[in-house]
């Protein structure tokens, strides 16, 4: 068993840095939102903060505005919708059964079909949507990440080099951070 | 400090009820107290999960009884062909109800209690429909056709009948299933990616890496997370609704005394939400109780659960009394003759347990000394639970034996030891995924949880 111990450790390993820039590691929410405005002011447009629950604070920071998963997820209601309808009303015109003079294509019934269908398609969008928008799976770590980012720490990575990174690692410091970590 | 800490109400509750008080809960100690419960089994649980595989094996053996057989070893005697089984479907369909309303309706309304408490209910969810969706499969006696309920391309080009309630249930069953299952997997993930950073071995982090896609709590993954979970949650809650309506349609639907109604929707879905919350309640004092969480799960929590068993026994309550107004007062002498004999006749002891447990003892909760006494409430719960079964019993068999033609009233049906077998395996079957589900994967979302802790702030101004 040991070999295959070895060997998912090998497939889950993190790839060899090869990134370059600064990660800080803050405990207190104000001081890592503070850090965010800062460097997003002089121009690190491209940081990442971890945390293990999200934070207004640091929403604000980053001017995140609102996900688009909403879209994704009400195009595979409509999709879900009119594709319930036009199974029902398919499967009766391909293969008519009248039944006492009925109508074939009788909506009422349908609707259910309709209903169900709209919620199914929703959430299976709603789950794509989530997954690709999140960059998710994502089996093996894009960057430098710290396990304390699911416990109590909030961890902000910039990409930079040489003398930025310098003042990216004064800024966090300056800012309160307990740990700055620079890759160079 | 944790949610009920944080609430002073809840204190003094824990303090009069002798309780020990919370200890402070820090982001650290709540991984480590959900975690806990991910280590190696102890004998307690392995008995119980041995236990477990026993019945289950017995009720895989009368279906294998039955597939060999036939239907005939089912207690079904005409007019009465549809019996346990779907009693069975309806029920589990029921306490399907609890995790949708839990962790979907109260998030859409705000009320933050649900965070303690709605991992175990959503779990029961998944596995509560897992179980339902065995019985129409058994029902039909040849479970290898199963797959002709789906609509799929035949070449004689026949499909299923879509004014069919029956056929309305497997969009409204598998559409739930799999919207439930998903809402439920999707939570875990941020819980799975604490797990897996705490992991011991290579084959626990490659298992939580999965259950976790790789999540680093970036602050992208949580916009888009918390996106799609507003979504779930808004057509969730839709779908909650309505799946038990198209349960209720398949009787509504037939033309026959006490099935023929248009309270059957609403009345149904009180009573699966009833018939959940009162599972809930009782799963979370036996895991508070075997993982010491009483600081987690308070007597808060189960009290505002309490209120809302309270709150669906009166209308499932309701329901009964207008059920026999509508009969009493209504044109039609079968359904009138249906409500006397259903309240006197065979089955007045079916009855009579149904009203008792799900009317009468809950109106004990109205009292607030028993809704914050675990001990009572996991007793009163267990009754719900019992009630709610032969509820579905009642409507359904009484209905089937007491129809238009009177030749067949004299014919009664008696549960067979296949279908008690098969009920019983159906327990099992449930249980088994539900021990199995608290050893693998966080019963208590952590995430949620720390949302409620006090955000650490050096209290800069900004």
């Amino acid at each position: 068993m040991r070999w295959l111990e070895r060997l998912i450790e090998k497939l889950l390993a993190s790839s060899p840095p090869t990134y370059k820039g600064v990660l800080g590691v803050f405990y207190y929410v104000d001081d890592a939102a503070a850090t965010v405005r800062d460097l997003r002011q002089a121009g690190h447009t491209g940081l990442s903060v971890y945390s293990p629950v999200p934070h207004h604070e640091i929403e604000v920071a980053l001017d995140q505005g609102l996900s688009q998963v909403g879209w994704i997820t009400f195009t595979g209601g409509v999709l879900g919708l009119t594709g319930g309808f036009a199974l029902c009303i398919y499967s009766v015109l391909s293969y008519p059964l009248v039944v006492g003079g009925k109508e074939l294509v009788s909506l009422p019934p349908f609707v259910v079909i309709g209903y169900e269908s709209m919620i199914l398609l929703a959430g299976l969008s709603n789950l794509l949507g989530m997954l690709a928008l999140g960059r998710l799976p994502q089996l093996k770590a894009r960057g430098p990440y710290d396990a304390r980012f699911t416990e109590d720490r909030i961890g902000i990575w910039v990409p930079c080099a040489g003398e930025e990174a310098a003042r990216v690692r004064e800024t966090m410091r300056g800012h309160g951070a307990e740990e700055v970590k620079v890759h160079a | 400090m944790t949610e009920a800490a944080l609430d002073p109400a809840a204190i003094r509750m824990e303090q009069e009820t002798g309780h020990v008080p919370p200890p402070p809960v820090t982001p650290k100690t709540l991984n480590d107290q959900v975690l806990q419960m991910l280590e190696s089994p102890g004998l307690g649980w392995l008995a119980l999960l041995a236990f477990d595989l026993v019945v289950l094996l017995v009720g895989g053996l009368a279906l294998r009884n039955q597939i060999v057989l036939g239907l005939g070893v089912a207690g079904y005697t005409r007019p009465v062909m549809w019996a346990a089984y779907i009693t069975n479907f309806v029920f589990w369909v029921g306490i399907a109800h609890c995790g949708t309303l839990v962790s979907a309706i109260l998030f859409l309304f705000r009320s933050f209690f649900r965070r303690a408490v709605y991992r175990v209910a959503e779990a029961m969810t998944v596995f509560g429909v897992l179980t339902a969706g065995l019985f129409p499969i058994v029902h039909t006696g040849r479970p290898w056709f199963a797959y002709w309920l789906f609509p799929y391309p035949t070449q004689r080009e026949l499909w299923p009948n879509f004014r069919s309630p029956l056929e309305w249930d497997v969009f409204a069953v598998s559409t739930y299933l799999t919207i439930s299952s998903i809402f439920f997997f999707v939570g875990i993930i941020p819980d799975a990616a604490v797990a897996r950073d705490r992991a011991k071995n290579a084959f626990q982090k490659l298992f939580y890496t999965i259950f976790s896609f790789g999540w680093t709590g970036s602050q992208n993954q949580w916009k888009h997370f918390y996106g799609a979970y507003f979504y779930f949650a808004a057509i969730a809650t839709p779908l909650v609704l309505s799946v038990h309506s198209v349960v209720s349609w398949d009787f509504a639907m037939a033309q026959l005394p006490g099935w023929h109604s248009t309270i059957f929707a609403p009345y149904f879905v009180a009573g699966a939400i009833f018939s959940g919350v009162a599972l809930v309640i009782n799963l979370l004092i036996m895991i508070r109780k075997a993982w010491k969480l009483h600081h987690l799960v308070t007597n808060n929590h189960l009290e505002k659960l309490a209120k809302l068993v309270l709150l669906t026994s009166t209308i499932v309550g309701y329901s009964y009394l207008v059920e026999f107004w509508s009969a009493w007062y209504g044109p039609s002498e079968a359904e009138r003759d249906l409500f006397w004999w259903r309240a006197t006749g065979h089955f007045w002891w079916a009855f009579w347990i149904m009203f008792t447990c799900n009317v009468i003892i809950p109106l004990s909760l109205w009292s607030k000394r028993i809704r914050t006494n675990p001990a009572i409430l996991f007793v009163i719960c267990l009754f719900v639970n019992v009630g709610m079964w032969f509820e579905r019993f009642v409507i359904i068999v009484t209905s089937l034996a007491h129809s238009f033609a009177p030749g067949t009233w004299e014919v009664n049906y008696r549960m067979s030891w296949t279908e008690a077998a098969i009920t019983a395996g159906a327990f099992a079957w449930f249980f088994m995924f539900f021990l199995v589900f608290l050893k693998v994967l966080p019963a208590f979302s952590i995430a949620e949880i720390k949302e409620t802790l006090r955000a650490p702030l050096r209290g800069k101004p900004s």
